[in-house]
């Protein structure tokens, strides 16, 4: 039945060929157009887990503690000390400067030059101060002297001035619209402005720029992801060269790199029309498509080629091939399809993007180099194969041993010790990023050697985790509360990795010790209401750690660094307080915060991670077990994909490389393609063995058959994403060792343990 | 004594309030006051025993060297200002919440004597003359004394040392309205900063608002000294034949034993000194805010030692082999020999 239907459309088609290509142009022209408007689109919401009970804390209270789009310039003086003219005249310039690049608040620069940068002293009769900066202020030695001394009296060391005098900081916060036009501000141009008009003018021998910021990351990442457009040249071009030794025609190697470009520019074309942008992970899946388009036109130039060896012509040849082609290629396609689909079911933006934007580019791959690619084939003129045909090809009889009971014992005890190790260390895969600094990029970039710097030299970090604490209007005003958040503060920074903290409990104390004459032995929460609300009244809402009717007060945990196996305890330490100290008048919540957003991402990646292994192999085992109807083939082929996604997992620790919104698709993608390799192989085999051939025969032919096209493959696959080794951005390289590994082992796992495993399956009766 | 000074003796004013002692300890885990960073958070005064040395700080920490500074529990989670031991085993440690604990092991475990938050003052110091006498002084002209060792505690109000304007109206209110005049009575007085013996007999007592005040009798009535500068005195210390006050702003001032005349040191900085240990014969090590620490002579010469950035230093301190340390808000530091 289902023949006689791929029958009649194959005629169908083949009839009305030319009309059919018309139509594939028209598409390629329309979604081409489409695919010129595409955008990077890099929005932060896409990346977190939005309805994860830490995001919704922090979507809550963004507005009123938000401030996380800020901008910091630090101004190092490489002689070690910046006292002197040189510097002085430099902060300034590049503090005016920063004050002028459009979206800066300009209320809200702070440095040394700010008119805000004021320095309190307790005298006798109550506090006495001023400007940091004199007004007549001069870079003379006396001037530099009393600045020194200002600087010291305002406790500013260590935020606006580096704890060794070595740098001084410009900060700022960005506003999200530009006041005079009204528009969004654009990160990526803001970046670069802070590129030219900052580090190009200022930077010299004596002066060093150190920048870093959410959009300063952002625009040092879509530079990094600029570079992917030389990776897909380079691609192209190699696996050009492949098809070329494979196919030793021109014409059969530029229509199948023709076809896999127009499966990406589908692609690419359908992401505008349902509305997507294209960000620095989803860049991935056009190489993907690329390659999984390319390794399915081999089969198919393949086939054309030994029908045309076997006497027919082109056409006819095109025409049989792609009727032999459509049911398992539309199967092992398909099947990658519902393996990208099931990454829909994590709830991270990100990632379900990727899962429809992969399914959309694998499917058109149909069309592409399943249809289009045998019309196109048709129109040329295939030269028999003569030099193929030895009697026995020596490779494929070796190979064919693995599928002896003999060779398949060995070959399955090695397995299983792999598997073992591999388990092993699999379950010591971490969770999150794993390194220090922007986790997007290299540690050796520019942006996270600044900082470095910044965290080294003042006593900042970028790694905040914010607890929110939520009460009761006027909470502040009382004793009770305010000794639980002293309390709860105290107990959570006495956790490892935690480095300093702050709340409003904290500040209070060292306010209520200033009231008293700067004596250290009132740093205490006065009882009395009056007093209380004297040190509280102190602290303005802008500090960010109360708001306007102090019900909601924030709990600021700087830690070390963002790994997860420092936020981790953090977080258990958080909620085994929470259990003690929550009570309807106050609740401590997680967590808002760069590093409250990360713990989120890395308990939604770490749940995720269970379900969407067994959806995909779920689906993979349902498609294995609808194309051949036998458990035992199905097991052959899932059995060794298990295997290497366990190893890849091993892989994941050996290499430092957490499980991350990034990594964590990667074991669906891996499974998803992988499979292929095993249907083409098992579909051959399994007719042959229906009709009681042995299993190394039935093995070897189907290695005749197939086995060069699958070695093919998964070079080819494995070239298109190996060249993200290079990409200036660290998950993307870690995105593509573990494809490449994936690809590579899988194939060799279906050439390998598969008929190993079929051997044991499909024994003779002596 | 000039015949003038005399009129400011007036005797013996001793309200005594027995004071129900042991408070019950505020229920909490133990467990959870020893924290690793509770050694590294702000301490206020380290004590030595001649055996070992005690160290007290903030929500009721403490802490006995030994080689290293052990963090041992106390029964209360207020700050801990001060700390006094008469022998190796016996002494006391006072604070916030009106809080005064006991040990008689060292320092090694603690016993709450007195507390009473509803008072809303702290103690800031507290001196025993033997084992069984001693006196807890505080804020707002806190005074307690004990003649059992600590058992009782009892108030005393030295209205001595007010001032002679606020005499006259708390004279003026006591008529009118007896619950203001209470309240009002209860606030008048100075802070008392510290109070240590000076001779066998003479005690010194230091305070707010330029408070130099001795006493000859253990503190029963005090002589309020006409003082040249009226700012806060925060501690005192003698060396040999020299006593020494220190105070807000880098105000330090010296004088012989009669403690009459009394004359400013110059620093090379107006940091607020908190305290000083004595080194040698005729030099003081003095700590302060903004992390300094200076050498002043019994002459009066001063130099800056040491500046740490961002550190308040509240304490000072010499270990049996010579090391000194010092504590503030960033807990308890070694310094470097210089």
């Amino acid at each position: 039945m289902l023949d006689k239907l791929v029958n009649g459309f194959e005629s169908y088609l083949f009839r009305h060929r030319a009309f059919v290509i018309f139509l594939f142009t028209l598409a390629t022209i329309f979604l081409g157009l489409q695919a010129s408007n595409l955008k990077m689109d890099a929005a932060f919401v896409k990346n977190i887990p939005l309805n994860h009970s830490y995001m919704q804390t922090y979507l809550k209270h963004q507005k009123q503690f938000g401030g996380a789009n800020s901008i910091m310039v630090a101004v190092e003086d490489t002689s070690g000390n910046i006292f002197n003219a040189n510097f002085f005249d430099t902060l300034k310039n590049v503090h005016d400067q920063l004050f002028f690049i459009p979206g800066v608040d300009r209320a809200q620069v702070k440095s040394l030059f700010s008119p805000s940068t004021r320095f309190t002293e307790v005298v006798e009769d109550g506090f006495a101060g001023g400007p940091v900066i004199p007004a007549d202020f001069s870079t003379t030695e006396y001037g530099l002297k009393v600045v020194q001394g200002n600087i010291e009296k305002a406790g500013i060391v260590g935020r606006l001035i580096a704890e060794d005098y070595s740098a001084a900081m410009v900060s700022a916060q960005l506003m999200d619209f530009d006041p005079q036009t009204g528009e969004a501000l654009d990160t990526l141009a803001f970046a670069a402005q802070l590129e030219e008009q900052l580090r190009e003018q200022y930077e010299t021998d004596a002066i060093k720029i150190h920048i870093i910021g959410f959009a300063k990351m952002a625009g040092d990442v879509a530079d990094g992801a600029k570079g992917v457009l030389l990776f897909f040249l380079i691609a192209i071009l190699v696996t050009a060269v492949m098809v070329y030794f494979f196919s030793k025609s021109v014409a059969l190697t530029i229509l199948p790199l023709v076809c896999s470009l127009v499966a990406v520019i589908w692609q690419l074309g359908l992401l505008t029309v349902v509305g997507f942008g294209l960000d620095p992970m989803s860049i991935l899946i056009p190489f993907l498509v690329f390659a999984i388009g390319v390794s399915h036109s081999v089969q198919m130039i393949n086939a054309v080629r030994r029908r045309v060896t076997d006497g027919q012509t082109t056409k006819a040849a095109a025409a049989l091939a792609f009727r032999s082609l459509l049911i398992p290629g539309g199967v092992a396609l398909l099947s990658d399809t519902i393996g990208f689909m099931t990454l829909l079911a994590i709830d991270i933006g990100i990632i379900r993007e990727l899962a429809i934007s992969a399914s959309l580019g694998v499917a058109v791959i149909i069309l592409t180099n399943l249809m289009l690619l045998p019309l196109l084939i048709s129109y040329t003129k295939v030269s028999p194969n003569h030099e193929q045909q030895p009697a026995a090809n020596p490779i494929w009889l070796k190979l064919s041993k693995f599928a002896t009971l003999k060779y398949a014992v060995w070959v399955l005890a090695i397995t299983a010790v792999l598997y073992a190790v591999g388990l092993q260390q699999a379950n010591k895969m971490k969770v999150g990023d794993l390194q220090g600094g922007a986790p997007a990029l290299h540690l050796d970039s520019r942006y996270n050697q600044d900082t470095f710097f910044i965290t080294d030299k003042f006593s900042i970090t970028t790694d905040v985790m914010t607890v929110i604490v939520e009460a009761f209007p006027e909470a502040c005003t009382y004793h009770s509360v305010l000794t639980q958040i002293d309390e709860f503060e105290w107990l959570v920074g006495n956790t490892p990795g935690v480095e300093s903290t702050a709340s409003l409990a904290s500040v209070a104390k060292r306010v209520n010790a200033g009231f008293n004459e700067g004596n250290p032995k009132w740093s205490v929460l006065p009882r009395t209401t009056a007093s209380l609300v004297q040190a509280v009244g102190q602290v303005p809402t802008t500090s960010g750690l109360l708001n306007s009717d102090c019900s909601v007060m924030p709990v600021y945990l700087f830690l070390e660094d963002h790994k997860a196996e420092t936020i981790e305890p953090v977080i258990a330490k958080v909620n085994e307080l929470k259990l003690k100290m929550d009570n309807e008048q106050i609740q401590f919540k997680l967590a808002s915060g760069p590093v409250g957003v990360m713990a989120a991402t890395n308990e939604a990646v770490a749940e995720a991670q269970l379900p969407m292994m067994l959806y995909v192999y779920g689906a993979v085992f349902i498609l294995c077990l609808i194309s051949f109807r036998s458990l035992r083939a199905t097991i052959a082929v899932i059995l060794p994909l298990y295997v290497v996604s366990t190893l890849a997992q091993a892989l994941m620790t050996q290499l430092d490389i957490g499980l991350a919104v990034s990594t964590l698709p990667v074991i669906a993608l891996g499974v998803g393609i992988g499979v292929d390799y095993g249907i083409y192989i098992l579909s051959t085999m399994a007719v042959r063995l229906r009709d009681g051939m042995p299993v190394q025969q039935a093995y070897y032919e189907a290695l005749v058959e197939r086995g060069s096209a699958v070695i093919f493959t998964g070079l080819t696959l494995a070239i298109g994403v190996s060249t993200w080794f290079f990409s200036a951005l660290k998950f993307q390289m870690d995105m593509g060792i573990l494809l490449t590994f994936m690809f590579l082992v899988n194939m060799l796992g279906a050439i390998i343990i598969l008929p190993a495993i079929a051997a044991l399956f499909w024994r003779q009766p002596k | 004594m000039s015949f003038r000074m005399l009129r400011f003796i007036s005797i013996v004013s001793v309200f005594s309030l027995f004071h129900s002692v042991p408070v019950l300890a505020q229920e909490k885990n133990l467990k959870q006051q020893i924290q690793p960073l509770a050694a590294n958070s702000l301490i206020l005064d380290i004590a030595n025993n001649q055996q070992t040395m005690v160290a007290v700080g903030e929500r009721g920490h403490a802490f006995v060297f030994n080689k290293t500074w052990q963090q041992v529990n106390t029964p209360t989670d207020a700050l801990l200002t001060k700390v006094f031991f008469i022998s190796p085993l016996k002494g006391w440690a006072v604070g916030h919440d009106a809080t005064i604990l006991h040990t008689a092991d060292g320092g090694q475990s603690w016993q709450l004597q007195m507390q009473s938050a509803e008072i809303e003052k702290p103690f800031l110091d507290v001196l025993f003359f033997n084992e069984q006498e001693g006196v807890a002084v505080g804020a707002y002209g806190l005074f307690y004394r004990t003649l059992d060792g600590g058992n009782t505690w009892n108030s005393e109000y030295h209205q001595e040392l007010l001032f002679e304007e606020d005499v006259a109206y708390l004279e003026e209110l006591k008529a009118e309205d007896e619950a203001l005049y209470l309240s009002e009575r209860s606030t008048l007085l100075p802070h008392f900063n510290r109070i240590i013996p000076v001779t066998n007999n003479t005690l010194l007592m230091v305070g707010e608002l330029g408070l130099v005040a001795t006493s000859l009798d253990k503190g029963h009535t005090w002589l309020k000294q006409d003082f040249l500068y009226e700012g806060s005195l925060f501690n005192a210390a003698v060396i040999e034949s020299t006593a020494f006050v220190m105070g807000l702003r880098g105000n330090v001032f010296v004088s012989d034993l009669k403690l009459t005349e009394w004359s400013k040191v110059n620093l090379p900085v107006n940091s607020t000194i908190n305290a000083g240990l004595r080194l040698g014969e005729r030099t003081l090590r003095a700590v302060g805010n903004g992390g300094v620490i200076i050498d002043i002579t019994t002459t009066g010469e001063s130099q800056l030692v040491e500046q740490r950035q961002g550190e308040n230093l509240v304490a000072i301190a010499e270990d049996s082999e010579g090391n000194i340390w010092v504590a503030g808000n960033k807990g308890l530091i070694k310094l470097e020999q210089k």
